[in-house]
């Protein structure tokens, strides 16, 4: 004798708009990163193909020989002591630059001291990295004080520009009622002063940042003997076109992974009341 | 429950031609548990009186008191916005004013949240709350410090009339409960009436120009007769010192 028994039935769980919504973005976010891809495979196709048929090889390597020549640079060392040096330089010059840029944009809130430093600030802004490059190998050479000088001259000033706004739109209203309640200064500072300033120092630094990696890699061009604007020189002086375009790729590789995970893991990380604010 | 005493209080602002006189000679003592409303035209010095007593602001000439049992008076301030810091939680924003983050003050501010009905709302930023929302965890962080004194400039004006409403009862509720000195700046004469139990009429110039005491029992309801007669003579007080003339 068979029983049947009816399928235990669970209502079906209706989508809230919320599922929806997370869904869209996921499929949103998927053909976003498929177009990416998709612009990679072909202009790295499109290069690969030019090698050896629309261009000789010797003047064009593919993108193949370039990513073997990066492996052969990578294993010997090459690659990593070139990116430390490079780093350091970038490390310390960024460094002085920001202290020297948040001094200034303090000191740029007295009228006099304003007048005092606004052309040099506005200097600062427009003169193109190169010039700095230029001038400061013409006067130390292969000494390291000349990265260090040319990346405080072309940084110092978009910090400055930056801190000099924030400072200048300082919510009072916030101040005021933290006076109100008999809160002290130390800790009106931390948590009104330094959480307004924050997003303006940050953008102060991506784009500081991405100025100074430039210059960098410049004057060691010019004047340096280690980091990868030597090793670029040194491949151009050489005719070594692979090993150029893997310092090329090198360096876009470093830029790449400073500016999508570096900085965006602190954006999230310290602005995330934004992003509900967004939300 | 403070005292405020306040004598001979002048405020100027700017220089020469440009010399505005918010407060001119202002003589007043409160205490105990009373609501006090400061109504005036705008103008009137009405914000810069709290603004001085929460000491945000110095008098030009004149002093100002706030005692506790004759010891320093603890301040609370609503501000017409909520004022919350957009880059904390609501739970910070009720810390941030405390004097220490220990268990027992998380718990006083959960309270005063759970007061305002928000006690759900401790973990989101302000941004992701209504107006009326964020008023209210204004109110619940002035409460929240347990002040003797409690300053308020039309907190209720930015928001709609109901929500306003429910506020105001809410606001007279907490008063009741917690016993506190209230000093209450508004506009709206109906909201002076049904709220305070005296009412000090501001004229332009910054002079005190009417103490009037409310005796009404709460709760006090717009459609009661005395109430309607109380917001009458208020309205007279304004037309007898000029502050209705349209010129």
């Amino acid at each position: 004798m068979s029983t049947v028994t009816a399928p235990s039935t669970s209502p079906p769980r209706r989508a809230s708009a919320e599922d929806l919504a997370r869904k869209t973005e996921r499929a949103d976010r998927l053909r976003t990163w498929g177009w990416r891809l998709a612009g990679y495979l072909f202009f790295l196709g499109l290069w690969e193909f030019s090698s050896g048929r629309l261009m000789d090889e010797n003047l064009l390597p593919g993108p193949s020989a370039v990513f073997a020549t990066f492996a052969d640079l990578w294993a010997t060392g090459e690659v990593p002591s070139a990116f430390a040096t490079t780093l350091t330089r970038i490390g310390i010059g960024f460094f002085l630059a920001f202290v020297v840029g948040v001094l200034v944009g303090m000191l740029m809130q007295n009228r006099w001291l304003n007048g005092f430093f606004r052309d040099a600030v506005t200097i600062g802004i427009t003169t193109p990295g190169l010039i700095w490059a230029l001038i400061t190998a013409i006067i130390f050479g292969n000494r390291e004080a000349g990265p260090l000088l040319a990346i405080v001259l072309t940084t110092f000033a978009v910090i400055t520009v930056n801190v000099s706004e924030g400072i200048k739109s300082l919510p009072k209203d916030l101040i005021d009622m933290a006076k109100s309640f008999g809160v002290g200064v130390l800790k009106r500072n931390r948590h009104i002063v330094l959480p307004h300033l924050a997003p303006f120092l940050f953008t102060g630094v991506r784009f500081g940042f991405s100025i100074a990696w430039k210059v960098t890699v410049l004057t060691e061009v010019f004047s340096s003997s280690s980091g990868i604007g030597f090793e670029m020189r040194t491949a151009t002086q050489l005719f070594r076109l692979p090993e150029f375009l893997t310092w090329i790729l090198a360096f876009y590789i470093l830029a790449l992974f400073l500016e999508k995970v570096v900085l965006e893991v602190i954006e999230r990380r310290f602005f995330s009341w934004r992003t509900s604010l967004k939300a | 429950m403070a005292d405020i005493k306040i004598v001979n209080l002048h405020k100027e602002f700017g220089a020469g031609a440009d010399k505005v006189v918010a407060l001119d000679d202002v003589n007043l003592e409160l205490g105990g548990h009373v609501f006090v409303s400061v109504v005036g035209a705008s103008g009137c010095g009405k914000s810069t009186l709290l603004n001085i007593l929460s000491g945000i602001e110095t008098p030009t000439n004149g002093q100002v008191t706030i005692t506790q049992e004759g010891g320093p008076a603890r301040a609370g301030y609503v501000f017409q916005s909520a004022r919350l810091l957009p880059w904390r939680t609501v739970m910070d924003n009720l810390l941030f004013v405390q004097e220490d983050r220990s268990e027992p003050t998380r718990q006083r501010c959960q309270r005063y949240l759970d007061m305002v009905q928000l006690g759900d709302k401790g973990k989101k930023f302000p941004g992701e709350l209504s107006g009326g929302m964020q008023q209210r965890v204004g109110i619940a962080r002035a409460f929240s410090t347990e002040p003797d004194v409690l300053f308020m400039d039309e907190p209720f004006s930015h928001l709609d009339a109901i929500t306003a409403r429910s506020l105001r009862a809410e606001l007279h509720h907490m008063w009741q409960e917690t016993g506190k000195t209230v000093v209450f700046v508004t506009h709206d004469v109906s909201e002076a009436v049904e709220l305070s139990n005296r009412i000090l009429v501001f004229a332009k110039g910054g002079r005190l120009a009417e103490d009037i005491p409310m005796d009404l029992p709460f709760p006090r309801e717009s459609a009661d007769p005395d109430v309607a007669l109380a917001k009458a003579e208020v309205f007279r007080t304004f037309e007898r010192i000029g502050a209705l003339t349209v010129r």
